[in-house]
Formats: structure tokens, C-alpha cells, sequence
């Protein structure tokens, strides 16, 4: 029976506001610091597109505006109490709250993540299992190396290839759109290929070291199959740090949703980073940094309880 | 130039055919005989959708209300530019006066950056109105609208006017359009093919061979303003020379470019107008593909070929920046310019570092474009902003007189003598005129381009 | 291409090991050597194709693959393998530049964590961690807007995204150390802390670092590709992979092998390196 300590719940809690914290000041030292220019860009783009020219007084007077005219400190404090209280502020580009733009696109993303996570977490468990469990050396060694072809092929590319045989050729897929289940299969099976091989490599490596342990070679002894054994005992101790990397994965997925987005024109947080980066939309940017690292925190303290619950071992000491 | 969605009107509209400014809002104006005055009679009986009344009132307060945005409203804040009164003597008729003679005043009335927002849309702020929380009096009412994703037009039943410009009068036929904002090229064909999309604009130059036939067509229009050119810095010392900016003209291979990345709805550019603007005169034989003249242009400018086969005079290299923000098209020239020995730098930037660098002056080249139905764009470029350096008295006075003058044979002169001053000199030179080219599938009818080239929706159905 | 050449040292003794694991393992081998022959495209591109690389013949456009050109043409008549034969120097240089900045400023940081404790430990490994809390890509691109775009922004983006692995392995292996030391220090000769962290942690730190540097390298090539890809790379004409991809990408109706055989370069060469950096792991050193 374990017992709630406070302390360390209110350390963990302490450090995924420190996190938050610290990606919001990083991301405004390096966008607010940095020259950038997101006010002559955005009038540019409304008056005429990149080739237009435009007037500078126009860009002084929206400068005032948005408070970029303010100095550094100000704009800094201003900006943290509006963000304590969830508000970041309106984006450059579009005029609209940016904590709106991105809680609108957040399900497309979400849903995009999750749809590839179903297929990564069966595909990154099916494999090494699949090569503990064989006993042809040539079967296991093609699934071996796997993975680590699923890790090299850049995303992007992927799902350009996807694309071109499964929409283009064999007009399988369509090649774009946010509506249906159908138009989410490419998209999703491109973000989930490389997560699959990220998983596989971890759960791989570590089911290889605990077939090796000295229970294993027990459970041998005492007559026990090859496929009751990964099951029985490998898998369960090697899904530890399995689970560990899903978590890790799962922020990444974000990050790959970005690019994948892009190519396949889905709607979602991607889109918008995007476009906030060509338009540097500065407090979009801000809001999405702050975001991701709100999403990782938020996964870590899960998956940080969840642990116990999977490795007898924790829920013991 | 993306679809004009028929959600607002305008005072006036032009034909896109003629160029030629006819009723919209307004059925009939009076222009002053020294063009600084504008009086506009307005139509009886229009409604925005909210039910409101359309008056002069509402008229003065749009005009009124983009002066004072003034900053932020680029556009049609120079539309407005030396305004000194809004005068609205009955709620049927607008009187607008300038400073100076302003004849592009009328063209500008029937610009989407003008046009007339319900009393409502603009008690709300700039910003509402960007994330689309706008009422006007057009034949679509805006259902919804999510930046970078969607616009959700839906019909307004009880439409009644149309302008000038229409095929028909009353209720638009379609009953609701669904604009997706896909910004790929190869999914903007993809999903018209696959059926996803009934038509598409922007379509990529080398996908458009997909909609010949097959259930698909395509349709283009010429974007009327200034074309695809490079904006000669003549504040630098070289480019100084008549003759190298000459060399780099006729260097160019326009036709090779528009075979190359483009397809034969895009033109090669023969004035520093596009064949669509009003006003525009053919000096294409100005414009010729000559790499001989041009190598004996630069000889006779004292530059010689060195051993790297660019140029040099007096121990300086004939290398010349030029700065963008979108590519390809230059690449191509790039390699034309090496061909007679002028070594063309790409300086790709960020769209908001090319401000600066404009300013500064701190560049020789810069490609741009100016999209606008009337002639006037070439005063915004020469005049209202210095990018080209260029101080002729001769083309000063040719784009005054244009601004000055109500006879149309007077203006039509003026605007040809601009013309013709900035490509005989090249102090721009054009290269290719843009076009907006629709994809559309058999089933779509009647859709139509404005004079500014954007997509409308009023006159379309589906079969 | 530091890393290669400071590799060298440590991996020397062991090159007999490593030679006999190369005749017995058949794709290190082939990893080796598409890894020599791409830095080799990188350093003489001249030597692999005659053919200009920002020169085409605008009447042979967006031809597909034949014995005069390997890998096709593109939009505008340009050999496309010479593209990608002169677009490694681009890619591997960002690459480079990435690992190696990331590599030196992690090493410093680890150091100054690790070699001073206290409040400075805590203050730099909290701000490593939220360094590792934002999705690397995420990161990159905000950066990217900041500084600019450009290979070298690109480069540096990436470098501040992979820093805090570097700086975590440097800390462990000083903590090490410096643990050590104190046991020293109590026998005397305090005074020369300084010098012993030195002497000690390097050597001990290289194996770890350069390993952790071998396996970074894949990586880092795919993130800098998604940025080349995202627009945010080298100016046109230059061509990086990422940026023949994209460009390639909106051909992809009228001219598949613009973006399938920039894409494949780009797979297999991270394919090689992630293979010679394991095998470098398992002998370059115990794992931390």
C-alpha cells in the first residue's frame, strides 16, 4: 500500500511550472530579443503580397499597437501576467487570440497524434516480439533491422511517397482534406511509422537483455515455451522503459505533425506554426512553445503515475 | 488574388473587359472638371443582409473610418490618399473631394479595399472584422470563416441589385459555397481531381495539362497592374548607366521563361503594364530576346568579359544583387544574365527583411510586382515610394498629367508616354505578366474573374 | 567535420577490431562506405559530375531518368543527380556545424554544472530540461523565425535543440570525477582540483560525447532536411536535399524522381550513419 507523499508531489508539481515557466522566458528572450519584424511583414502581405512595398510610418503606428515599441522588460511582464491568466495576446498576422487559433487546431493535431499512436504502439510492440518469438535466425534478423530503416527515412518524404502510390497512382487515399476517417489513414500512417520504429528499438533492446536474465533461464529450465516466456515474463519487465519512451513520443508526435501536416495541407496546430513562422507571428510562436512544453509536462506527471501501477518492483519499495 | 466572395459591394464596378468603371452601389456619379471632386448618387432601396438600409451616411462613416485607420488599412488608405472632405448632402448622394487632381479616384471606388460595410461591421474592431464578423449588402451572406482553414459563404435570398458587372440580377444561384484555404499546390490538383473540390484557383503551370479535357477545364485571366519586374536601383553607380540597365532588358529571355515554369496562359511581359490593365500600351518590341545588343551595350559601357566569363570594368566586377522574396523565375534569368557576363546574386529574403533593405537602399535589384486595374499603380511606384531611384522630370510630369486628366484620350496619352519613357529607359524591366488560372470540373458554370483578376462567384452554378 | 578527425584518435587502437568487424558484418561495411562516398561528394563534388548543378538546358526540362542524366531533370534542365551531388556540401556542412556547436556548448555546460554544483547545477540542468521538454522540430522552427533563415541559422537552431544531451552526459562524467576527487583532495594536494578535473574528465568524457555526437548526427541530418524542406534553408539556386524535395514537391503529378531520389539520399545516408555510430558505440567505449 503506497501512501501519498506530499513532498514529492508538490516538488513535481514545482517543476512542471518551472518548465512552463522557463520555456515561456526561453522562447521570449529568443523571439522578442532577436530582430524580427512581424508588423512590416504583415502589412506587406495585406497590401500586396511580398512584393509590395510599404510605408514606414504604417509600421510605426501598428508597432504602438501591439506594445512592440514598449521596452524589453515591460513587454516581458506584461506578456507573462496576460499568459498566467491562459491570455497570449492576439496573432500579428490574422488579428485573432492566439489561445483561440491554437484551441481551435488542437483537435485536428490531437486527433492526427492519436490515430498514429494506435497504429505505433501495436506495430512498435508486434515487432521485437515477433523476432523474440521466432526461431528462424533470418526471419528475426529482417525484422531486427526494421526499425532502424523506420528511423532514417525522413517523415516528410514519407509521406510524399505515400502519397504518390497510394492517392496519385492506386487512387486509394485522398491526398488531402480534413474531413472523414479516410482522409486521416495517410497522414497518420506516416507521423506513426517512425514512432513504431522509435518504440521497437527501446522495447527491442531491453526484451533482448531480460531473455538473457537469470529468471528467463529458470522459466527454460522448467520447460516453459519460447512464446510463453516473452509474454509471460520478458515483455511485461521490458515495457518499462517502453512506456517511458511512448511518453517522450508522444511530445515528438507534435513536433513531427508539423511537417506532416505540411505535406498533406491538414489543417492543425502544424499549419499554424508554419505560417507563423514565414509571417513571424511572435505571439503565436509564443503561445505554441509554451503549449508543447505544457503538453510534455502533462504527460510526464501521467506516465510518471502510471508507473507504478506496470512494474511490481516500484509498487513494492 | 484570391476569390472575391460577393459578401461586399462597391460603389462602382469595372468591367473586366474594358476596363471601363460602370454602376455598382452608386447608379451614376459626376467627376468636377478639374478631378478633384467625386459626387456619387447612390441607389434606392438596397439593404445590407442584417436589414439595415444602405445610405450616404454609411458611405461618409466607411471612407471616414478608413482614414482613421489609416496605418493599418495600406490599400485603400492610398485609394485616399490627399482626401480633404466626405460631404453627404442627402442619404442618397456622396460627395468626395481631394486636394489635387485625383482621377483614379473613380477606379479605386470600385476596389475591394473600398468597399461598404454595414454600420454594425464597423462599430466592430479592425481585428473582428479580420476574423471575419463582417455585414454588407452583396448577394452572400459570410456563414463562417476560420483563419487559414475555411470560409462558409451561404446566399442571400432576397438579393435584388447587381452590378454593372453581372449576368444576371437577383438571388446569386449557388446556394452555399465551401472555400477550403489549402496552401499546397499539388493538393489544390490532387482534390480537384479526386472530386473533393469542384474548382480551385492558383493552379501550379505544370498540373494544368490534368484538366484539359477529361471533366475538368481551366480558365485564366491576365492580373492587370504592373507585371513580374525587377525594380532598378538607380541610386547605385552602375546601374547608373542607361546602357547596363538596357543590357539587362534585352539579356532576358521571356519567352524561355514563360515556356520553361509557366504555360501559355501566362504572357510574356510587353510593356511594364500587363496587356490587361487599362491603359496599357504593346512595347514589345522593346522587349525582344537581343543577347548581341545587349553584349554590345555593356562593351561600349567599358565593361569586358573576364576570364571567369563576367564582366569587368576597372577592376570591379559586373555582379549585381538582386533581392526577393519568392524564387524560381530568377534562377532562370540568373543563368540568361550569365550568358552576356552579368552575374546576378539571388538574395532571398524574409519577406520583413526586404523592408529594410528597400529603405536603406541596400540592394540593385528588387523583383516585384503592382496589382492594380488602372495605370495609376505606376504613380505609386515612381512616386509614393523612391524604390527605383529614378527621378526623370519627363516621367514625372507623364504620370501627373495621367492623374490630371478627365478626358480618357488625354489620360490614355499620358499613360503611353510613361510607358514608354520607363522601358525605353529601363528603369524597370519587365519579365512576365501573372495570370490567376481556376481549375474547375464540367459541372461548374459561369464562374468569372473580376477586373482585378480575383475569382467571382455571383453568376455561377452547378450542372 | 570536426568529429570525424578528433574520432580518429581515440578509435585507432581499436581499428584491427574494428576491421575485422567490417569484413564480418556486411552493412557496416556498405554504411562505411556510402558515408566516404558522400563526404566525398561533399568535399570534390566535381569529380562525380561534370554536369552543372545550376545550369540546364531549359528544352531537356523535367525529364525522367536516363543514362545521360541518372537521376532525371528538373523544372529547369538541371541534372538532377549533380543537385544532389553538390547539395551534400549544404546538408553535411549544416549537419556538421549542428553537432559539432551542439557538442562543444554541451561539453562546456555539462562541465560548468557539474565541476561548480549547487544552485549554478540546479539552475543550468533545469534549463537543459526545458530544453528537452519542447519537441525538437517545435524548437527549431521558433528559433529559425528568431535568428533567420539560412543554412547556418538552421544549424545553429538545431545545435541549442540537441545541446542538453550533450550537457547531461558531460555532468555525469565530471560528477564522476569530482567524486573521485574528493577522496583525493582528503589525501591532500587540493589545490590542484582544477588541473586533475582536466586531465581526467576529457579522456574519460570523449568516448561518451563522440558517441553520443555519432548517434546525434542521423538525427540532426533529418531535422535540418525538415527545415530545408520547410523553406527556412539554404537561398536558391543552392540546393540542400530537404529544399530539392520540396521544390520536387510540387511536381509530383508531372515528375516523381524530383523528390523520390533527393528522399532516398537522405534515408540512406541517415541509414549508414546510425549503423557506424552503433558500431562505433559497442567499441568506442562503455555505455553511460
Amino acid at each position: 500500500m503506497t501512501v501519498l507523499d506530499a513532498g514529492p508531489l508538490a516538488r513535481r508539481l514545482a517543476q512542471a511550472l518551472f518548465v512552463l515557466w522557463g520555456a515561456f522566458t526561453g522562447a521570449f528572450i529568443a523571439l522578442y530579443l532577436l530582430p524580427s519584424d512581424p508588423v512590416t511583414l504583415m502589412l506587406a502581405q495585406r497590401a500586396d503580397g511580398p512584393s509590395a512595398v510599404i510605408d514606414p510610418r504604417q509600421a510605426a503606428a501598428i508597432r504602438v499597437e501591439y506594445g512592440f515599441d514598449q521596452p524589453v522588460w515591460r513587454q516581458y511582464l506584461t506578456l507573462l501576467g496576460r499568459a498566467v491568466h491562459g491570455d497570449f495576446g492576439t496573432s500579428v498576422q490574422t488579428r485573432e487570440s492566439v489561445s483561440h487559433l491554437v484551441t481551435g487546431a488542437l483537435p485536428q493535431t490531437v486527433g492526427l497524434a492519436g490515430a498514429a499512436l494506435l497504429i505505433a504502439v501495436p506495430l512498435g510492440v508486434a515487432l521485437p516480439v515477433l523476432s523474440a518469438c521466432s526461431r528462424h535466425r533470418a526471419v528475426s534478423r529482417l525484422v531486427d533491422s526494421l526499425p532502424a530503416v523506420g528511423v532514417s527515412i525522413p517523415s516528410f518524404w514519407l509521406g510524399i511517397l505515400l502519397l504518390q502510390l497510394l492517392s496519385f497512382h492506386w487512387v486509394v487515399f485522398p491526398a488531402t482534406g480534413n474531413t472523414g476517417i479516410r482522409s486521416i489513414v495517410l497522414p497518420a500512417l506516416t507521423l506513426s511509422l517512425p514512432t513504431a520504429a522509435v518504440i521497437a528499438q527501446v522495447l527491442g533492446r531491453s526484451l533482448r537483455s531480460s531473455l538473457g536474465s537469470a529468471y528467463v533461464e529458470l522459466a527454460k529450465a522448467k520447460g516453459a515455451s519460447r512464446s510463453w516466456i516473452v509474454f509471460r515474463h520478458a515483455l511485461r519487465n521490458a515495457s518499462l522503459p517502453a512506456v517511458t519512451v511512448a511518453g517522450l513520443v508522444g511530445g515528438n508526435l507534435l513536433g513531427g505533425a508539423v511537417v506532416i501536416e505540411t505535406v498533406f495541407a491538414r489543417n492543425g496546430l502544424g499549419q499554424i506554426t508554419v505560417n507563423a513562422v514565414t509571417n513571424e507571428d511572435l505571439p503565436v510562436l509564443l503561445g505554441l512553445v509554451v503549449l508543447a512544453a505544457a503538453i510534455f509536462v502533462v504527460t510526464s506527471l501521467v506516465i510518471e503515475s502510471v508507473y507504478p501501477l506496470l512494474d511490481p518492483r516500484i509498487r513494492r519499495s | 488574388m484570391g476569390p472575391n466572395l460577393g459578401v461586399l459591394e462597391t460603389l462602382t464596378a469595372q468591367d473586366p473587359a474594358t476596363g471601363k468603371v460602370g454602376p455598382g452601389l452608386a447608379s451614376s456619379w459626376t467627376i468636377s472638371p478639374d478631378a478633384t471632386s467625386f459626387t456619387f448618387h447612390l441607389y434606392d432601396g438596397v439593404t445590407f443582409s442584417d436589414g439595415s438600409p444602405f445610405t450616404a451616411d454609411i458611405v461618409k462613416a466607411n471612407f471616414e473610418n478608413i482614414q482613421k485607420l489609416g496605418p493599418t488599412a495600406s490599400n485603400s488608405g492610398a485609394y485616399l490618399a490627399g482626401l480633404t472632405s466626405i460631404t453627404a448632402p442627402d442619404q442618397r448622394t456622396v460627395t468626395v473631394a481631394f486636394a489635387k487632381p485625383n482621377i483614379q479616384f473613380l477606379q479605386a471606388t470600385s476596389a475591394p479595399a473600398l468597399s461598404i460595410l454595414s454600420t454594425g461591421s464597423l462599430a466592430g474592431t479592425a481585428a473582428d472584422r479580420c476574423t471575419g464578423k463582417i455585414v454588407g449588402t452583396g448577394p452572400f451572406i459570410l456563414s463562417s470563416y476560420i483563419p487559414h482553414q475555411n470560409i462558409v459563404l451561404s446566399k442571400r435570398p432576397d438579393y435584388k441589385l447587381a452590378p454593372s458587372t453581372a449576368q444576371h440580377t437577383g438571388a446569386a444561384y449557388l446556394d452555399k459555397i465551401d472555400i477550403r484555404i489549402v496552401s499546397d499546390v499539388t493538393t489544390r490538383t490532387g482534390s480537384l481531381l479526386s472530386g473533393q473540390l469542384d474548382a480551385t484557383n492558383a493552379v501550379a503551370p505544370q498540373d494544368e495539362a490534368r484538366f484539359d479535357g477529361n471533366g475538368f477545364s481551366v480558365i485564366s485571366r491576365t492580373l492587370p497592374g504592373v507585371v513580374l519586374s525587377l525594380y532598378v536601383n538607380e541610386k547605385k553607380t552602375i546601374l547608373q548607366d542607361q546602357n547596363v540597365r538596357l543590357a539587362i532588358q534585352k539579356a532576358i529571355n521571356r519567352a524561355d521563361i514563360v515556356s520553361t515554369l509557366y504555360s501559355p496562359h501566362y504572357k510574356p511581359a510587353t510593356s511594364v503594364l500587363s496587356s490587361t490593365t487599362p491603359g496599357y500600351t504593346d512595347f514589345s518590341s522593346q522587349l525582344t530576346y537581343d543577347p548581341i545588343t545587349a553584349k554590345r551595350l555593356l562593351d561600349s559601357a567599358g565593361w569586358t568579359v573576364g576570364p571567369d566569363g563576367i564582366r569587368v570594368r576597372g577592376g570591379q566586377k559586373l555582379a549585381l544583387d538582386v533581392i526577393f522574396g519568392q524564387p524560381q523565375s530568377l534562377e532562370l534569368v540568373q543563368q540568361q544574365l550569365k550568358q552576356v557576363g552579368i552575374q546576378l546574386n539571388l538574395r532571398q529574403l524574409q519577406i520583413s527583411q526586404i523592408q529594410p533593405q528597400l529603405v536603406a537602399g541596400n540592394y540593385d535589384l528588387f523583383l516585384g510586382n503592382s496589382s492594380r486595374a488602372d495605370p495609376d499603380v505606376l504613380r505609386t511606384l515612381f512616386k509614393q515610394f523612391a524604390i527605383v531611384g529614378s527621378d526623370s522630370p519627363a516621367l514625372t510630369a507623364a504620370l501627373s498629367k495621367q492623374a490630371e486628366s478627365l478626358d480618357p484620350a488625354a489620360r490614355q496619352q499620358a499613360v503611353t508616354d510613361a510607358q514608354k519613357i520607363v522601358v525605353s529607359n529601363a528603369h524597370v524591366v519587365p519579365i512576365t505578366e501573372f495570370a490567376q488560372v481556376v481549375g474547375q470540373s464540367s459541372k461548374v458554370n459561369g464562374l468569372s474573374f473580376a477586373a482585378n483578376s480575383s475569382v467571382r462567384f455571383y453568376d455561377a452554378w452547378l450542372s | 567535420m570536426n568529429e570525424y578527425a578528433s574520432a580518429a584518435v581515440p578509435v585507432r587502437r581499436r581499428a584491427l577490431r574494428v576491421g575485422g568487424g567490417l569484413v564480418r558484418a556486411p552493412g557496416l561495411t556498405l554504411s562505411g562506405l556510402l558515408l566516404a562516398l558522400v563526404l566525398a561528394w561533399a568535399l570534390v563534388p566535381g569529380r562525380f559530375t561534370s554536369q552543372d548543378p545550376l545550369l540546364g538546358v531549359t528544352a531537356d526540362r523535367l525529364r525522367p531518368p536516363s543514362g545521360r542524366h541518372p537521376f532525371g531533370t528538373d523544372y529547369l534542365g538541371r541534372d538532377l543527380y549533380s543537385r544532389v551531388v553538390h547539395g551534400a556540401a549544404p546538408s553535411l556542412k549544416a549537419t556538421a556545424v549542428a553537432v559539432a556547436v551542439a557538442l562543444v556548448a554541451g561539453a562546456v555546460i555539462g562541465t560548468i554544472a557539474g565541476y561548480l554544483g549547487g544552485w549554478i547545477d540546479t539552475a543550468l540542468m533545469r534549463v537543459m530540461d526545458v530544453l528537452l521538454a519542447i519537441p525538437g522540430l517545435l524548437l527549431a522552427l521558433a528559433l529559425v523565425s528568431a535568428i533567420g533563415f539560412g543554412v547556418i541559422h538552421v544549424a545553429i537552431a538545431v545545435a541549442i535543440v540537441s545541446v542538453a544531451g550533450f550537457a547531461r552526459v558531460m555532468r555525469a562524467e565530471v560528477l564522476v570525477v569530482r567524486n573521485a576527487m574528493f577522496i583525493d583532495a582528503a589525501r591532500g594536494g587540493g589545490a590542484r582540483r582544477g588541473r586533475i578535473l582536466l586531465t581526467h574528465v576529457v579522456p574519460n568524457a570523449v568516448g561518451p560525447l563522440l558517441a553520443l555526437a555519432a548517434l546525434d548526427i542521423g538525427s540532426v541530418l533529418l531535422t535540418v532536411s525538415a527545415l530545408s524542406f520547410l523553406g527556412f534553408g539554404a537561398a536558391p539556386p543552392a540546393a540542400e536535399w530537404g529544399q530539392l524535395i520540396a521544390s520536387g514537391q510540387t511536381y509530383l503529378y508531372a515528375a516523381w524522381w524530383l523528390t523520390t531520389f533527393p528522399g532516398l539520399t537522405i534515408a540512406l545516408v541517415v541509414l549508414a550513419t546510425n549503423r557506424v555510430a552503433r558500431a562505433l558505440e559497442a567499441t568506442a567505449g562503455p555505455s553511460w
